[in-house]
This record gives C-alpha cells, sequence and structure tokens, in this order.
C-alpha cells in the first residue's frame, strides 16, 4: 500500500510550500494522478483522507485530476491510447515499448487563504 | 505548467490571485427586517506547485547514488515476491564472495532482524530496517542506514528490499542496478501480473530451478512476458541450493563493478 506513504509525502511537501509561502490554510489541493504512474488514484485519494488528520490539508478539498495512458509504439511510431502497460499498438499489433503519457504523479496547485 | 508540454519548472513556484470575475450580493435577517450588501471574500493565493510527489524521494536517491559513486560502491537493490529466495543467494554470494571482496548488506523487513542474523553469519556486515507497517524500503531510510554502517571504498553494497513486487518498484534507492528475483514456484506470469517491477529491474534471477521438473513453471514463457515490458532485461537461471547459475551471477556483478 505505497498510497499510503505517498499521501504522507504530499502532507511533507504541501507544509513545505505553506510555510515557505507565509500560509497556514489550504482550502484546495490538486493533485494528478497518471493513469500508468503505479498509483491508484482512489486507493490514493483514501489515503489521503486518512492522514490529513490535524495537518494543514485537514479542511482541504482534494481534487484529483487524471491523465489518460499514452504509448508510443516502437516499430511505427504510431501514438495510441495505452490502458495497460502490456497494450499491442493497434496499428501494427506489435508491442509498444514506450509509455509516452500518464506517468505523471504531481501536486498541480494548491489554494490557500 | 506549459500548456503545450505539459512541463513545469520544479523551481518555479508562480503564485497569483484566484481567477474571480463574477459579482454577487447576499441577503440576510436582522430582527425581521431584510437587507442585501455586498460580499467580500476572503483573500486566496493560488500556489502553482507542479512538483512531483517523489521529488524529494528522487533528490535523496541521487545524493545516495553519488555517494556510492564517490566511494567506488556497487549498490544492488534486491527486489523479489516474499520467499523467492533472495536471503539464501545473499547468504551463498557472501560466502563465495567474502575472501576476495567486501561485501556490505542493508537489509528490510516489516519485523525481526532474523535475515540480517542469517547475513553476519555468513560474513558480511550487515544492518537492519525495520519499516514497521510500511511495505518498501525509501531513499531516505537508505541515507539514514548508511550513518550508521561504515561502508568501505569499492566494496559491494546489497539492498534487500522488503518482498513485495508492488511498492518497491516506484522508490529509486540510489542504487545503480536493481536485481529481481522470481522462483519457479511461483506462476510464469509475474511479468504480467507485476510489469512496473519488471520493467524498473535490469536483471531477473529465476531461482529454485532445481524445482523446474516438479511444477508447472514454464521458464520461456516468464523470460518472453518480461522481455516485451522490458526488452533489456537480462535473465540469470539460478538454484541457490545447488549452485546453477552461481558462476553467471558472479560473472554480471564482475562487469558491474
Amino acid at each position: 500500500m505505497h498510497e499510503l506513504s505517498m499521501a504522507m509525502e504530499v502532507i511533507e511537501l504541501v507544509q513545505h510550500e505553506a510555510d515557505k509561502n507565509g500560509v497556514s490554510d489550504i482550502e484546495e489541493i490538486l493533485i494528478e494522478v497518471g493513469d500508468l504512474c503505479g498509483v491508484e488514484a482512489d486507493i490514493f485519494q483514501s489515503a489521503l483522507e486518512m492522514v490529513v488528520k490535524d495537518t494543514l490539508l485537514e479542511n482541504a478539498s482534494v481534487r484529483i485530476i487524471r491523465t489518460p495512458g499514452k504509448g508510443k509504439c516502437s516499430a511505427c511510431n504510431v501514438e495510441f491510447e495505452m490502458k495497460n502497460r502490456l497494450d499491442f499498438c493497434p496499428d501494427c499489433g506489435c508491442f509498444a515499448s514506450e509509455v509516452s503519457g500518464g506517468q505523471e504523479f504531481r501536486v498541480v496547485s494548491l489554494v490557500a487563504e | 505548467m506549459c500548456e503545450t508540454c505539459g512541463c513545469g519548472n520544479p523551481d518555479e513556484t508562480n503564485i497569483h490571485e484566484p481567477k474571480h470575475d463574477h459579482e454577487h450580493e447576499h441577503q440576510h435577517e436582522h430582527d425581521g427586517y431584510k437587507h442585501t450588501h455586498p460580499h467580500e471574500h476572503a483573500p486566496q493565493k493560488v500556489i502553482d506547485l507542479n512538483k512531483d510527489i517523489l521529488l524529494e524521494n528522487n533528490r535523496l536517491a541521487e545524493r545516495n547514488r553519488g555517494y556510492f559513486e564517490g566511494k567506488h560502491v556497487l549498490c544492488l537493490n534486491l527486489v523479489s515476491s516474499p520467499g523467492s529466495g533472495k536471503t539464501t543467494i545473499l547468504e551463498k554470494t557472501i560466502r563465495d564472495l567474502i575472501p576476495t571482496h567486501k561485501i556490505f548488506v542493508i537489509e528490510g523487513d516489516q519485523q525481526t532482524t532474523r535475515d540480517a542474523d542469517r547475513i553476519e553469519k555468513s560474513g558480511a556486515a550487515a544492518i537492519q530496517i525495520n519499516t514497521g507497517t510500511g511495505c518498501h524500503l525509501d531513499a531516505k531510510m537508505i541515507h539514514l542506514a548508511l550513518k550508521k554502517i561504515e561502508i568501505d571504498t569499492n566494496s559491494i553494497l546489497f539492498i534487500e528490499n522488503v518482498g513485495n513486487l508492488v511498492c518497491p518498484a516506484l522508490f529509486d534507492l540510489g542504487e545503480q542496478k536493481r536485481v529481481l528475483v522470481i522462483s519457479v514456484t511461483e506462476g510464469d506470469d509475474k511479468p504480467l501480473k507485476y510489469p512496473y517491477m519488471f520493467q524498473s529491474s535490469d536483471l531477473c534471477i529465476i531461482n529454485k530451478t532445481d524445482l523446474l521438473p516438479y511444477v508447472d513453471f514454464n521458464v520461456d514463457n516468464a523470460m518472453n512476458y518480461a522481455g516485451q515490458l522490458n526488452p533489456d532485461i537480462k535473465f540469470i537461471l539460478m538454484s541457490a541450493k545447488t549452485g546453477e547459475g552461481m558462476g553467471e551471477w558472479y560473472d554480471w556483478l564482475e562487469k558491474q563493478s
């Protein structure tokens, strides 16, 4: 359940940024989770809800944007939507060797009072 | 964030007021009469971060990697499912190589010092990290462990990660190479089930080959699946019990040093 560790990383990161920017109350946090980043967005959101108590994110609304997975075929260079890391290239049928999108996992922005 | 390619400069934090182009009034009652007055929002700040959530881990991992390079230490991160034989492979490796190599081990387990005790008996200095409820090692744990164990220059450091094919895949520890151990008593479709680990590893040891006559594990299937996910991954078929593949493993280690 690495999502829990990730949730705790988020709190540390936000605390650091809040201190740097002189804010103490976060109203909203926007997080981008790519479909192929290895973190399950739903589990991550639940994990974050579990660990925010008594932190500056306690009252923040958590918005998660999902980025769809993309693959680039190593044989014919076609870009296609990749749901699974083992998806075939829809054009030539070979295995895409490169994941070209959906690996994002980042805090995009905070709204602070 | 760049709207064309989606990239963001991690050092650039941008703060601005939220876009708020509407005006409204609100209405409430005082002792039976109503009135309205302009409504003002508390001032808000939008802080654009675009910061990778694993940034801190990756920063510490790079720091660990620099430490290893500076001391000419070959650091290998051993990952596997539980019970695939990592500790037995390590014990045998240490016994065979300790006369000619300096070897150190960082052991990661949820509880107990059993593995570190086994490793120390085979002759290498070991330090145990208990992750408690944690399911993986991260770069910070390694960073702290390195302060407690004096690693010699020109040595080999094995980090035995928590037996788990999911979570350790996402955490760079600062190793030079990641070595994945699976065994033939598991399914040969492991690569399909745990693609992140197979994609992020440099070498895959398929252990317990002495048991192949008794199990349904198809070595070709496992290698094909893993190769589809990661065309650069290398394989060694091994039985730490009979010694099969150990020579090939030592040759691989020599090439990395």
